[in-house]
Parts: structure tokens; C-alpha cells; sequence
């Protein structure tokens, strides 16, 4: 009977500390969600948003001055003015990004991490794969087997990837984890910098 | 949205846009300088030079500010970027101003970075403040302030060329 009596107060007192515990850690744990969510999401961005304009893959194409949106992407018709992409290259690279975003929520903290170190380093690598090969090939046959050059640079790249997330390891990946969010944005602003060089060389 | 254009005149009715847009710019932009100076210069002393005192407001009180400065003026902007495609770019291109387009080129990609950048922004601001994520915080905070002093700067010299009062 006194046992019996033990248990219900102990279960009593367990009932009354519950209330006051589990908001706190509901909350943190919500914290940690939304901070994985926001920081995965603005790394996702920058590199889909990146990628996207440089392929010129816009969700759709707006024309002004028709007022029309056409699916995907479509050049300048003749008597429709000039097309806009910009619109659906956010359109496309914000949901993109939310998925990416949300898809971390559910992968363990020291998997994200590492799967981001592995991204990013890729995000880099795969354009410098790119732009060394357009050095080692004649003009003209780079830009007729662009697509081809593009996807054979990926080789190496993954590679490389592989390689230095395998070095880097779990606390390196942890180090650098929240840094991509700075380095992936200026990184891709570069690209896109260099892109717009036709404007300012003329 | 068509009463609205048959009160005022097409033009008048993109002006007033474009207006309201230079408005929250400049907002927005007072309050990411005071929070980026706040940040890169922290305060040392409660005395001192005026330099030294700059620090009016605790630069996490500015958070929602320039969030929710930013979100609207970046939709406004975009809804604006219509009427700059046909009725700006087309006359810029034709009369040579590549500088120029170039410019506003990157600002509609250095302004998407940083919205994207945004919600991280806010986490990293939430209080209490993290130590851990006092050097990520204070460089979200730059470069978002970067990505507004661009667009304002970028911007304002295309409404130089074709935009109110031009």
C-alpha cells in the first residue's frame, strides 16, 4: 500500500513538472527547426537561383508588353516586346528552395551538415571544372558541345566533392556549416557578375 | 486596378509606384545602415566622441523593421520592373547606356540573394542572442545592408535616366 502510495505521488509529481518542461522544449525545438529550415533554405537558394539563371531555365516567361506568360522558356516573339525571366527563375528557385529547406527538417543535424559541406563544395567545383575545360578546348567546339562539356565536368567535380567531404569530416562539416550562407550568395553573385561582363567590356 | 487607371494617367500612375518605392527604399535603407554600422562598430563606452556614442537603437529592435520593409518593397519593385523592361531598358539599350543596364542587371540578383537570406536573418537575430553566431550574424547583417545600398544606388541612377523628375 505505502509502494502503491510512492508511485501515484512520484506519477502526481511527474503530471505537475510536465506543463512546465515541455513548452520550453517544444519551443527550442521548433528554434532548431525554423534555424535549420532558414539556413539550409538560403544556402538552397543561392545556388538553385544561380544555377537557373545561368541555364536560363525561368518556371515561365512573362512579356509586358502583351501582358502574357508563356510556360518555361520562350525568346522574344515578334509584336509581343521583350520577354522577362526573372520572375520565373524566383518562382522557380523559391519553391525549390522551400522543399530543400523543409526535406532538412527531417534529416538528422550531422547528415545535413555533411550533405551541405558535399553541395557546396560541388556548387564550386562544377564550374570550375566547366571553365577549365572551355581553357583546354578550341572556342568553337566548347560552345557547339557545351551540354556534353557540362555534364563531363561534373565527373571530376563530384569527385572532388566526394573526396573533400570524406576529409573534412563530421566537425568540419558542423565549422562550416552556417559559413555557406555567406559564401554560397557572394559565390554565385560572382558567377552572375561575371556573366553581365558583355555590358561592361562594349 | 483599371478604375485606378482611368483616375490617373498611365504614366502618372507608374510614377506614384516608383515613387512609393524610392520611399520605403530610403527607409529601409536608414534602418540597415544603423543596424550594419551598429554591428561593424560596436559600442566601446557611454562617453566619448559622437562616434563612439552612435548607437541609438539596440540594432535587434531593428530586425522587424527592416524585414518587413524589405518583403514589400522587393514585391513593389518587382511589380515596378514591368514597366522599366518596355519603357526604360528598351531606350537605355537603344541609346548605349550598357554601364547603366549593367548595373541594374545585378541588382535584381543581388536583391533576390538577399531576400533569400532573410529568414536565417532573423533566426540569427532572435533573442537571446547566440555568441556562437555573433561573427555569422554580424556578416548576414553586411551583406544585406550591401544588397540594399546597391539596389537604392543602382536603382536611383536608372530613375536618373528615365523615372520621376527625370
Amino acid at each position: 500500500m505505502t509502494h502503491a502510495l510512492d508511485v501515484n505521488e512520484r506519477l502526481a509529481q511527474l503530471d505537475e513538472s510536465r506543463p512546465t518542461v515541455a513548452p520550453a522544449s517544444r519551443a527550442k525545438a521548433t528554434t532548431d527547426r525554423f534555424a535549420t529550415f532558414a539556413i539550409t533554405f538560403g544556402v538552397a537558394f543561392a545556388i538553385l537561383y544561380t544555377v537557373f539563371e545561368r541555364l536560363n531555365w525561368p518556371l515561365f516567361t512573362y512579356h509586358p508588353a502583351v501582358g502574357k506568360v508563356d510556360f518555361w522558356m520562350h525568346s522574344a516573339r515578334s509584336g509581343e516586346g521583350p520577354p522577362m525571366y526573372w520572375y520565373g527563375w524566383l518562382v522557380l528557385a523559391g519553391p525549390a528552395a522551400l522543399v530543400v529547406g523543409w526535406a532538412a527538417i527531417l534529416v538528422p543535424r550531422e547528415r545535413l551538415q555533411q550533405a551541405t559541406f558535399f553541395c557546396c563544395t560541388l556548387a564550386i567545383l562544377w564550374p570550375i571544372a566547366l571553365a577549365a575545360a572551355s581553357l583546354l578546348t578550341d572556342q568553337t567546339t566548347f560552345n557547339e558541345q557545351w551540354t556534353t562539356f557540362a555534364l563531363w565536368s561534373g565527373v571530376p567535380a563530384v569527385a572532388g566533392a566526394v573526396t573533400l567531404t570524406y576529409l573534412a569530416g563530421a566537425r568540419w562539416a558542423e565549422r562550416m556549416w552556417t559559413s555557406w550562407l555567406l559564401i554560397m550568395p557572394i559565390g554565385g553573385l560572382v558567377i552572375l557578375a561575371y556573366s553581365l561582363k558583355s555590358y561592361f567590356l562594349r | 486596378m483599371d478604375a485606378l487607371t482611368d483616375f490617373l494617367s498611365g504614366t502618372m500612375f507608374w510614377r506614384i509606384l516608383l515613387y512609393l518605392h524610392f520611399l520605403m527604399a530610403v527607409a529601409l535603407l536608414a534602418a540597415v545602415t544603423l543596424q550594419a554600422v551598429t554591428v561593424l562598430i560596436p559600442a566601446r563606452q557611454t562617453t566619448g566622441n559622437f562616434i563612439d556614442r552612435f548607437h541609438p537603437v539596440a540594432p535587434a529592435n531593428l530586425v522587424p523593421i527592416v524585414v518587413w520593409l524589405y518583403v514589400p518593397n522587393f514585391l513593389l519593385g518587382a511589380w515596378v520592373y514591368t514597366k522599366y523592361r518596355t519603357y526604360v531598358r528598351i531606350p537605355m539599350e537603344q541609346l548605349g547606356y550598357w554601364w547603366t543596364l549593367g548595373s541594374f542587371e545585378f541588382k535584381e540578383h543581388i536583391i533576390a540573394m538577399g531576400i533569400a537570406l532573410l529568414p536565417a536573418y532573423w533566426y540569427f537575430w532572435r533573442q537571446p542572442l547566440s555568441k556562437d553566431h555573433a561573427a555569422i550574424r554580424k556578416w548576414v547583417t553586411v551583406f544585406v545592408a550591401v544588397a540594399v545600398w546597391y539596389s537604392f544606388l543602382s536603382g536611383h541612377v536608372a530613375n536618373n535616366f528615365r523615372g520621376v523628375g527625370s
